[in-house]
Order: structure tokens, then C-alpha cells, then sequence
């Protein structure tokens, strides 16, 4: 298998790229943006400011008399030394009566609001071409005054602003664009190195690990990818034993049954004689099948997590078929199978998998309980829980097998003897699991043999 | 000569059963696919169906359901490599009669086919009769000759599950599935064991043994010659 992120890189390495480019172009609309709300409602505030401030002054010098009005024009302008102040009046010919306008600028509207008008100033300075707010009114012997303000400072402050966005945006976007590529470049080579590993992993090179270093982020989903990792080759090294056990376990039927075919054919005499081996043959694979059969039956009891089969199951009955079904088994054992299940209790399951395993422990009961011992099978309620409880007085489980021996395939050292498939527990584990109880196996208190336990949980509706 | 209708896609796995089954005086059709499986359903010719669970074309379990609406009462045995207890209520309740999973010995299949096709008549006698064996089901007692056999419960339906079904062969997993009424294959000779009991008790010595052990295979119920 080849993982595609490969070939996608360079398509990748754009798309960091791409996005630092789009943030760094989002923040500049955004400094551009606020830059623009500041200056514009700023500059109208300071225009309404001056049209205010002139329209005043030009109402003011109207409502004078001649003589007070050139005064006044004349003290108005001396106390300007921005040289932004501008009044001049005119004759009704349009002539420059006094003041420092040189003369009626085009456009000029009487008695109107404020307007933007370009004129040329004149003063003991100079000659000077001014843009300016200005204000004119008709005065009633003909004459014009004009007032007004220049707004060079005004938009001087506009350039200013627009240079400061030009010069303070370009290096910002440049930088921007710049940490993007060598977020993305670093980035990239972080993903080369993880895909390369990877890579290395699929091919079967199970045992490489990712490298935990550098950002908080990438080396926490390296340590989650580690951990994932170290899972799954615990599980595979699991699935290798077990499957050498299984060809193990196989071989064992398998070589007595060619054995026996072998000699079937090179040693029978009569017709009897090979069918009597062909019968020892078909023994022989019918044991292995079923140890095929039993793996498959637990992995697909392992896997089955759909509950159709469930039912209402009345365990007191169906404890005493397991024990009527052993009871000959145990008599020609000279071992004494008790039965105690007078109460009734129901559980939620499937009758056939819950008399498999019940059937299962009590075989194995009577398998290691040796002659004139007693294997002792017991239901009854022990606080919310329904308990089915399989004690015998066989030679016991060792505290550091017990959990060994619900492994597939897994048989005390003890029990090589015994004929059996060492399957039992695992599908009576499995069972279990499937019905959603637990299963125990614990040294008998009397302290020979052991006691195996399955504890259904019982629901509120099945109290009595 | 009972014709056997089998649907099956595995070739070889065909084959051996059609051989074996011609060997056992059957008379076999098959068909390899799933559509072809349910046009021969449909005509309705064969006295027994058998029918792979998995076929190209047509699902078994959707021939068995099709055949059963449309008033096909051809008794269905049903072969699946699928063991789970789910798989197997669901064969049944697609209105198959039986369920066997793969792998399974070829004998298991011509017994309970036989077993399916002489499926016995409802009777109503309070009585069955089978040579010397006389077994009254209302007093729940067992005879042989005259004199009382004292039998267990469980040896009680063992004997009358036979006697139903006399000179059948009957396997050990079909004993303990209508016995027993469970549906497990036990792992020690159980089923030999609780035989041998009844045996004991069936046949004394000096007498002509009426259960009869097939080697390896199960057990028959015949009248003594």
C-alpha cells in the first residue's frame, strides 16, 4: 500500500502558503479599513469645524458698520501667524477694497454655505496659491466680503496618513508573506519526515516510532500515533503466537492422520484392515476441524455484537439440563455432580451460547476432578447479581495461570494429558462478554480445586 | 426415487455431494446460481431443497423466503460457512427447516435429509409400537417384551425421539438438537454416553440389540429380524 500524501506535497506546501498569503491581505484591508474610519469622519469634523468658525466670522463682519468692519478685518488678520486666515472685501466692481485675497476666485456663490474654493493669497510673505473653505457675503452697499480658512494643513494630514498606510502596510505584508512560506516550509518538512516514517511502518518496518520534538501540537499527536503504534504491534505479536499455536496444535492430528494413512497403505492386508485406518484418519481430521471450527465460532461470537438470538432464558432450568447432560459422565467418573438451582431466575441471552458455557466449565469441572471428588453447580442471587457457580474439587488453577488460561489454546502444563482443545475458556470468555456479565475464576475457599463464576448483572424489571 | 434439488455455486462442493448423494439413491439436480437456484425452486419438482446460504445472483435465505410465499412447501436445508447463532435463526425463520454449517461430514447431510423427507405423520396414538419396544407416553413407561424398563426422564424422550424415527441414522448432533433441544455440539462423547445408559437398559444381554452404534456416525433404532 502507498499512502497518496506523497504526491499531494507540493499541492500542499501552496496551500499553507496560500493561506498566510490570505491572512496577511485580510489584515491589511483591516488596517486600511480603521485607518479609513479614523480619517474621514475625523477630517469632515474638523471641515464642519472651520465652516462654523468662518460663517461666524462672516455674519459677525457683516453686521458691522463700514468703518468697524475694516477694523475689525484688519485685527482679524494681523493675528495669523500660521497664514491660514484669509478675508478680503471687494467693491461692487469686484476690485480688492483691502484684505490678503488677491482677487474674487471663479465659482465664488453669495450668501451661501461654506464652500471649497481655490484662491491666491497675497501678504507681506507673498504671493500664494491656497486651497480654502470660504464664506461670502453681499454686504448692502455692494461691496463683497469674503472669509475663509485655508485647508492645506488638512489635506497635507490626508498624505500623511496615506504614505504612513502605504509604508507601514508593504513591509508588513512582505513579513507576512515571508513567516507563511517558512511556516509552510517547515511544516512540509515536518509531514516529509512523518510520511517517510509512515511509509517505513506500512512496508512492515513495525518498529520505527515517530519523532516527539517541536511544537506542543505536532509532538502530542506523534505521542498518539506512538501510542496507536506500540497498540498494534503488541496485537500483532499476539496474532503470530496465537497462530503458531493454532498450526501447532493442528500439526499434532494432522501428522497422525498422514501416519496413519501411511500405514494404512503400506501395512493393510484386507479391505477391513484399510477401513479401519481410513476411520483413524477421518477421527484424526474431524478433531482438527473442529478446533477450526471452535476458533472460528469464538471469533465470530467475539465479533458479533448484534443481539437477535436474545431472549428471556430461565437459568435454573437451564442449569439442570447441563448437570442431567454430565450427571453419566460423572457417574462413570465416580465424581458427584450436586445441583442447587431452586431459584428461578431469568436472564436476557441466548439459551444455546449460555448452556455452551455453562456446559463448558462443568466439563472441565469433571475433567480435573479426580475420582470420588464432587463438582458442585449452584445458581442463586448474591445481591443485585444472579450467580452461576461451578466448584469442584479438582487439583485447581495456580494463582499465575489464571489469567493464561482463558487464552485461546493455552493449557496448564498439567492438563497436556487431557484430551481437550484448550478453546473451552476463550469461547466461555467470549460468551460472557457477548451477554454483557462477568466471568471469575478463583481458588476454592476449602482450598482444593477452584470455583468459576458467571455474575449476570440482574435489571431493575427482573426483581421478584 | 426422492429427487434433491441443490443449490450450490462451489463446484467441488457440489460434486461430492451430488456423488455421495447418487450413491445413497437420490436423484439430484443442481443448480450453480442464485437465479437459476429459484426458477427449479419455483417449479416445485424436487421432493427436498438443499441451498447454500452465500450465491451469486440471488441470496439463499431471499430463495426460501420467494419459494415459501409463493406456497412452495418443499421441506429447505439450509448450508451456510456461517455458524453465528443469528445466521442461523434467520435461515429458520426465512422458512428453511434445517441448518447445517460448512464444513460438515457428508453423512450429516444424507441423515438429516432423510430425516426431513420421512419427517413422521402427527399421530395422535398414546402409544408407540416397534417390535418387542412398547412406549406408553401418557403413563410415561417403557416395555420391552412385556417387562418394565426403568428409565430417566431425558433416557424416556431419547427412546421416543427414536422410536419416531426407527431405522433412521441419527447423529449425534440431530440427537442432541431435538433431545436435548439445544443447539451445541458437545465436546466429549456426551451423547454416547447417555446411549450407552439406554442401552444398557434397552438391550440386556442374551437379546437382540435394537440400537445399533454406526461407527463413528450415530445411531439406529431397528426391530429385532
Amino acid at each position: 500500500m502507498r499512502l497518496p500524501e506523497i504526491a499531494r506535497t507540493q499541492a500542499f506546501h501552496w496551500n499553507t502558503f496560500r493561506g498566510s498569503l490570505v491572512a496577511s491581505g485580510l489584515f491589511a484591508v483591516c488596517v486600511i479599513l480603521i485607518i479609513a474610519f479614523i480619517y474621514w469622519p475625523t477630517s469632515r469634523y474638523v471641515t464642519s469645524s472651520i465652516d462654523r468658525l468662518i460663517t461666524d466670522r462672516a455674519n459677525m463682519f457683516s453686521s458691522l458698520s463700514p468703518q468697524e468692519r475694516l477694523q475689525a478685518l484688519q485685527q482679524h488678520l494681523s493675528e495669523d501667524p500660521r497664514r491660514v486666515k484669509l478675508a478680503g472685501l471687494f467693491d461692487s466692481q469686484g476690485n480688492r477694497i483691502m484684505g490678503n485675497i488677491q482677487s474674487l476666485p471663479r465659482g465664488l456663490l453669495l450668501d451661501a454655505p461654506a464652500q471649497e474654493l481655490s484662491l491666491v493669497r497675497i501678504d507681506a510673505v507673498g504671493r500664494e496659491q491656497q486651497t480654502a473653505r470660504t464664506v461670502a457675503r453681499k454686504l448692502e452697499d455692494g461691496q463683497t466680503l469674503l472669509v475663509g480658512r485655508n485647508t492645506d494643513e488638512l489635506t497635507e494630514m490626508g498624505h500623511t496618513v496615506e504614505r504612513a498606510v502605504i509604508w507601514g502596510l508593504i513591509p508588513a505584508l512582505c513579513l507576512g508573506c515571508l513567516f507563511g512560506a517558512f511556516l509552510s516550509i517547515r511544516t512540509q518538512q515536518r509531514l516529509n519526515q512523518v510520511n517517510q516514517l509512515i511509509q517505513r511502518i506500512v512496508a512492515g518496518e513495525l518498529h520505527e516510532r515517530l519523532p516527539v520534538q517541536g511544537s506542543a501540537a505536532f509532538s502530542e499527536l506523534a505521542r498518539l500515533i506512538n501510542g496507536m503504534l506500540d497498540e498494534i504491534e503488541a496485537l500483532l505479536r499476539n496474532v503470530a503466537a496465537v497462530g503458531d499455536d493454532i498450526a501447532h496444535d493442528l500439526r499434532t492430528p494432522l501428522t497422525n492422520v498422514r501416519m496413519t494413512l501411511e500405514r494404512g497403505r503400506n501395512k493393510a492386508t484386507s479391505l477391513d484392515n484399510l477401513k479401519a485406518s481410513v476411520d483413524h484418519a477421518i477421527t484424526g481430521l474431524d478433531q482438527s476441524l473442529t478446533m477450526v471450527t471452535a476458533l472460528l465460532r469464538i471469533a465470530e461470537i467475539e465479533h458479533s455484537r448484534r443481539l437477535v438470538g436474545f431472549r428471556d432464558v430461565e437459568l435454573a432450568e437451564l442449569v439442570r439440563d447441563v448437570a442431567d447432560l454430565y450427571d453419566p459422565i460423572a457417574k462413570e467418573k465416580d465424581v458427584a455432580l450436586m445441583v442447587d438451582a431452586k431459584e428461578e431466575i431469568r436472564v436476557r441471552g441466548d439459551r444455546d451460547f449460555l448452556f455452551e458455557a455453562i456446559a463448558n466449565l462443568v466439563d472441565n469441572a469433571v475433567k480435573f476432578t479426580p475420582e470420588c471428588g464432587h463438582v458442585e453447580l449452584k445458581l442463586c442471587r448474591i445481591g443485585r447479581k444472579s450467580v452461576v457457580r461451578i466448584t469442584d474439587t479438582g487439583r485447581g488453577i495456580a494463582a499465575s495461570e489464571r489469567d493464561l488460561v482463558t487464552h485461546r489454546f493455552y493449557r496448564s502444563d498439567k492438563s497436556r494429558g487431557e484430551p481437550g482443545l484448550g478453546l473451552g475458556l476463550s469461547l466461555v470468555v467470549a460468551i460472557v462478554k457477548l451477554h454483557g456479565c462477568q466471568f471469575a475464576i478463583s481458588p476454592s475457599p476449602t482450598g482444593r480445586g477452584c470455583v468459576a463464576e458467571i455474575a449476570f448483572e440482574r435489571a431493575a424489571s427482573q426483581d421478584s | 426415487m426422492p429427487k434433491v434439488l441443490l443449490i450450490e455455486d462451489h463446484d467441488e462442493t457440489a460434486q461430492q455431494i451430488m456423488d455421495e448423494l447418487s450413491g445413497h439413491g437420490y436423484e439430484v439436480d443442481r443448480a450453480a446460481t442464485g437465479i437459476e437456484g429459484l426458477d427449479k425452486a419455483r417449479a416445485g419438482e424436487a421432493d427436498i431443497m438443499i441451498v447454500d446460504r452465500l450465491l451469486p445472483g440471488i441470496d439463499g435465505l431471499t430463495i426460501i423466503e420467494v419459494a415459501r410465499q409463493e406456497q412452495v412447501r418443499t421441506p429447505v436445508l439450509v448450508l451456510s460457512a456461517l455458524g453465528a447463532v443469528d445466521d442461523r435463526i434467520r435461515g429458520l425463520r426465512a422458512g428453511g427447516d434445517d441448518y447445517l454449517t460448512k464444513p460438515f461430514a457428508i453423512l450429516e447431510l444424507i441423515a438429516r435429509i432423510e430425516a426431513l423427507l420421512r419427517r413422521p405423520a402427527e399421530n395422535r396414538d398414546t402409544v408407540l409400537r416397534l417390535g418387542p419396544l412398547e412406549l406408553d407416553l401418557l403413563e410415561r413407561t417403557a416395555t420391552r417384551d412385556g417387562r418394565r424398563l426403568d428409565l430417566l426422564p431425558r433416557e424416556f424422550r431419547l427412546l421416543e425421539y427414536m422410536m419416531r424415527r426407527k431405522d433412521q441414522l441419527l447423529t449425534r448432533a440431530m440427537l442432541f438438537e431435538e433431545v436435548w433441544n439445544y443447539k451445541f455440539v458437545p465436546q466429549s462423547n456426551l451423547v454416547d454416553v447417555h446411549m450407552g445408559r439406554l442401552r444398557r437398559k434397552v438391550d440386556p444381554p442374551g437379546q437382540p440389540p435394537m440400537i445399533l452404534n454406526v461407527r463413528g456416525e450415530g445411531f439406529v433404532l431397528r426391530a429385532p429380524s
